[in-house]
């Protein structure tokens, strides 16, 4: 008796020593971590799925990010690839080949080891174009496929068509294919893990695994046993027992929440919700912390002409790089922050948010707020008069008015766009702004192509190289001009994303995406406004997260979900 | 009556036809579709968008999207939603199941609120009692829902900062946990004791511009009644006040209250309103939002058709309860 449990203990102290988990770097060594715990977070919208494959919004991949593997993601300090499931990497053949090897004794909340074949069959569903997955975006480059293939049971290889330089951020979902083999054979694969499934049929490979959901209201994780990640001490994470997440639709209501201390962690939108939080701290109601403006958000806004207007006039003046920065100068951007973002926020010059540091420059042409250089501008381009409206004409009395847009419903575009046609009104150009439905709005810019300016945004990431469908001629968001007329500095910057993304090294990488930021700056294809603030607050009982001056708004206030805690 | 109701029953199936064509094409009428908001994502090209547009059949012609639809429905199978790739229904019973416990709620406390509020003000004319009463039903007409609720919030965070606990919850429909158990370890009793809890601030919100609007009509009502010939008979004829009041006037007033029962049918399945959405509750209205905003088109359809067929009967039974409380209607 006593021999068999020697033998099991032996036996189990070889399986930790043959196990590569991966170790998690709290961002506050000086914290005692405790175990157990819930942690409360909210969100707008319930997933509309548990199943990779059919996600489609946030609101689904916020939770599948807490049970579902990957094979690499970014490091949340460096901003660099760093392994999830895949434990390294080779880099062979100039780049066109990868090979990841994966932790071995990683294992399936169902105890199922993770192995080589699950990730090479959830590359070949996302890749299968009758599925539609969203992830189909990382399988291909200029349409043709990136091969995946299995060398043996923990190395799996990745061939790329050309060199592309973020390969190594493969974060697409990987499932067990022991579970998903006989739908996806059967063509079902779409119906598996749907919201009304069994949560405990729901396997899990990553820190938490689906407990409960409650449709609208909650959905509840629990902490996976089997997960293969250990902290700095060999602590088997995560720290936390739950992961919560209350369905709140209305923002003003989760605030209330955070308010009465029922959410640990919660984004403050503006200038009134911030005073609301500090208010509430400061009378000693709440025990919580705010930073106001710690960062900028990634998201963009900016306003863009159209050149392939039908109206020959307006196409050629939108064409004509001294209207644009005439324009640029028509923008405000201190009033900007001042009214639309309620004081808090940053001017932006150029595409790259400002949030990613390893590309970002501020080293680029600004064409700041200055009527009196945009109205000479406007006057060298043949506007010296002003008809009795008040508003200027060219040569054959023909007055400069345009229309500008932008999507119903967003009151910080529609006061940036207030404040642009008011400025722009008192030179004497008449800016006709009208919000119009976000589909409709759509619609106009990729199929009609009947408007004259549009203010609207893009999400920005931290990867340049994703953004090469606006950047590229023929992209398909080259929303400013469809040609087959382009510019010079158009066919530069079509040069230089094609560059950016095939070149691997680094600082010659920065190099070229700091030369795209100011052709851009200079040329103004989108004319950049103002990015908001990033306001992040959270109850002091939570531990495992970043001290104010390592918040940014891409990773957020901590690093790892795996090693966030309650203090008791 | 038996084929008054069998005709009336034909009847309804070019309504419904028409009234589902019509949202169809309505939806269809609006820019863009299910897909339309991934198209401004750089991350995705040309053909994939057209590939997924394939998948979830949104090339087909509308016409044949409505087909496909109508056929499944006569099935009694309402589609799959887009974005939770799973049955309409499966996606819409849970929500109606918790929107239905607000509505009974506050239907509970319209009708218990407005008619006695009603007879009052009617019976006490001009009185300082019903101008009181006129005020408020002024107020609960005015004040926006959606407003109400965030207030309603805001009271429950300062009862609860006056107390040091919640007297009531912020928002939500059920406890994460009731008395140190798992919400759903705990007995069924205490569960339904926990959503009554939840309920109470909701209801308020939800009833209170109902209760203003019936209480208007319950006194308008009594007061034309109450000047009728057959009032001033039956004083003249020595009738007690009450018999007067609660057997000539109440049952006369009330017919209209009664009629229009029937209508409460559809409300019963289509949500409390923005109420849902302030205040956390997992109903139908959020979940609505939900797909307008994304256009999932069968849930969407989904939704308006069973209201479409419950207004349909509700507006039946509505009839029908006419001629059983008013004597004077027959149909034949």
């Amino acid at each position: 008796m006593k021999r068999s449990i020697w033998i099991l203990m032996v036996l189990a102290l070889g399986a930790i020593a043959l196990a590569q988990p991966k170790v998690f770097k709290s961002p506050n060594p000086g914290e005692t971590p405790v175990f157990g715990g819930d942690f409360r977070d909210w969100s707008t919208d319930g997933p509309k799925t548990f199943n990779p494959f059919v996600a489609k919004e946030t609101s689904s991949t916020d939770v599948m990010d807490l049970f579902l593997p990957t094979l690499t993601g970014y490091n949340p300090y460096t901003l660099e690839p760093e392994g999830n499931l895949a434990k390294s990497w080779e880099v062979k053949n100039k780049g066109l080949t990868i090979v990841f090897h994966l932790r071995k004794g990683a294992k399936w909340s169902d105890g199922q080891p993770i192995t080589a074949d699950d990730v090479i069959f959830s590359a070949k569903v996302h890749a299968d174009k009758k599925v539609g997955s969203n992830y189909i975006k990382s399988f291909e480059i200029d349409g043709k496929p990136i091969v995946w293939s299995k060398i043996d049971d923990y190395t799996v290889q990745a061939d790329f068509p050309k060199p592309f330089a973020p390969a190594l951020i493969q974060s697409w979902y990987i499932v067990p294919k022991h579970v998903f083999e006989k739908a996806y054979k059967a063509g079902k694969v779409n119906e598996m893990w749907d919201v009304g499934a069994d949560p405990a049929k729901i396997v899990s490979g990553g820190p938490f695994m689906l407990d409960k959901y409650v449709p609208g209201e909650r959905v509840i994780l629990k902490k996976n046993p089997n997960f293969w990640g250990v902290d700095e001490k060999g602590n088997k994470l995560p720290y936390l027992n739950r992961y919560i997440f209350t369905i709140v639709k209305d923002r003003n209501a989760a605030l209330a929440k955070f308010l009465a201390g029922e959410l640990d962690l919660y984004t403050a939108s503006d200038a009134d919700q911030i005073a609301q939080i500090v208010d509430r701290i400061d009378s000693k109601k709440l025990d919580a912390t705010i930073f106001p403006n710690a960062d900028v958000t990634t998201g963009t806004n900016f306003i863009f002409f159209n050149w392939n207007n039908k109206d020959q006039w307006k196409a050629r003046l939108f064409r004509n790089k001294k209207f644009r920065v005439a324009m640029a100068y028509l923008m405000d951007k201190d009033s900007m922050i001042e009214i639309a973002l309620g004081g808090l926020g940053k001017p932006q010059w150029s595409p790259i948010s400002i949030p990613v540091k390893q590309f970002f420059t501020d080293d680029v042409v600004k064409y700041k707020y200055n009527p009196k250089k945009a109205a000479a501008l406007l006057a060298e381009l043949g506007f010296r008069k002003k008809n009795s409206a008040g508003v200027l004409v060219d040569a054959s009395g023909r007055p400069l008015e345009f229309r500008l847009a932008t999507n119903q419903g967003n009151n910080t575009r529609d006061k940036i766009c207030q404040l642009f046609s008011e400025d722009a009104k008192k030179v004497g150009v008449n800016v006709k702004y009208a919000p119009i439905a976000f589909n409709e709005l759509v619609r106009e810019i990729l199929n009609t192509r009947d408007f004259d300016a549009i203010l609207i945004g893009l999400t920005g990431g931290i990867e340049p190289a994703f953004g090469r469908n606006v950047w590229e001629l023929d992209g398909p968001l080259h929303m400013w001009n469809y040609g087959p007329d382009f510019e010079s500095f158009e066919i530069l910057i079509d040069k230089l994303m094609k560059q950016g993304a095939t070149t691997l090294e680094q600082s010659k990488r920065r190099e070229i995406y700091v030369r795209f930021q100011q052709v851009v700056a200079e040329n103004l294809p989108l004319t950049y406004t103002v990015a908001p603030a990033y306001n992040p607050a959270r109850l002091n009982k939570v531990g495992g997260l970043f001290a104010k001056d390592q918040i940014t708004s891409i990773v957020g206030q901590y690093p790892y979900v795996e090693t966030v805690f309650i203090k008791k | 009556m038996t084929a008054y109701i069998i005709r009336r029953f034909f009847h309804l199936i070019p309504t419904f036809l028409g009234a589902t064509f019509l949202a169809f094409l309505i939806i269809q009428l609006a820019p863009g579709d299910f897909v339309t908001r991934l198209e401004l994502d750089p991350s995705f090209n040309h053909a994939q968008i057209e590939n997924l547009r394939r998948i979830y059949g949104l090339d087909q012609p509308f016409t044949v999207q409505y087909a496909k639809w109508l056929s499944g429905f006569l099935k009694g199978y309402l589609g799959v939603s887009l974005s939770y790739q799973t049955g309409v229904w499966e996606v819409l019973k849970p929500r109606m199941l918790n929107s239905m416990v607000l509505v009974v709620l506050s239907i509970i406390f319209i009708y218990s609120f407005s008619i006695p509020i009603g007879i009052y003000s009617a019976l006490r004319q001009y009185s300082w009692g019903d101008r009181f009463w006129t005020t408020v039903a002024f107020i609960g007409m005015a004040i926006p829902n959606f407003f109400f609720a965030l207030l309603m919030l805001y009271f429950a965070l300062y009862l609860k900062d006056k107390f040091g606990h919640e007297i009531f919850p912020i928002g939500g429909m059920r406890s994460l946990y009731i008395a140190g158990m798992d919400f759903s370890a705990a007995p069924k009793w205490r569960q339904w004791l926990d959503i009554l809890w939840h309920a109470v601030l909701p209801v308020i919100v939800a009833g209170t511009a109902g209760t203003a609007g019936l209480t208007r009509v319950m006194r308008t009502q009594m007061l034309e009644n109450k000047m009728q010939d057959y009032v001033r008979t039956a004083r003249a004829k020595g009738l007690a006040e009450r018999v007067v009041v609660y057997k000539h006037i109440l049952r006369n007033a009330i017919i209209p209250i009664v009629a229009s029962i029937g209508f409460l049918l559809p409300d019963l399945f289509g949500g409390a309103g923005f109420v849902e959405v302030v205040m956390g509750w997992p109903g139908l209205t959020p979940m609505l939002l939900e797909a307008l905003f994304s256009i999932d088109v069968y849930i969407i359809m989904g939704s308006i058709s069973v209201t479409i067929v419950l207004l349909m009967i509700g507006n039946l039974l509505s009839d029908l309860l006419l001629a059983w409380v008013d004597p004077r209607i027959r149909y034949s």
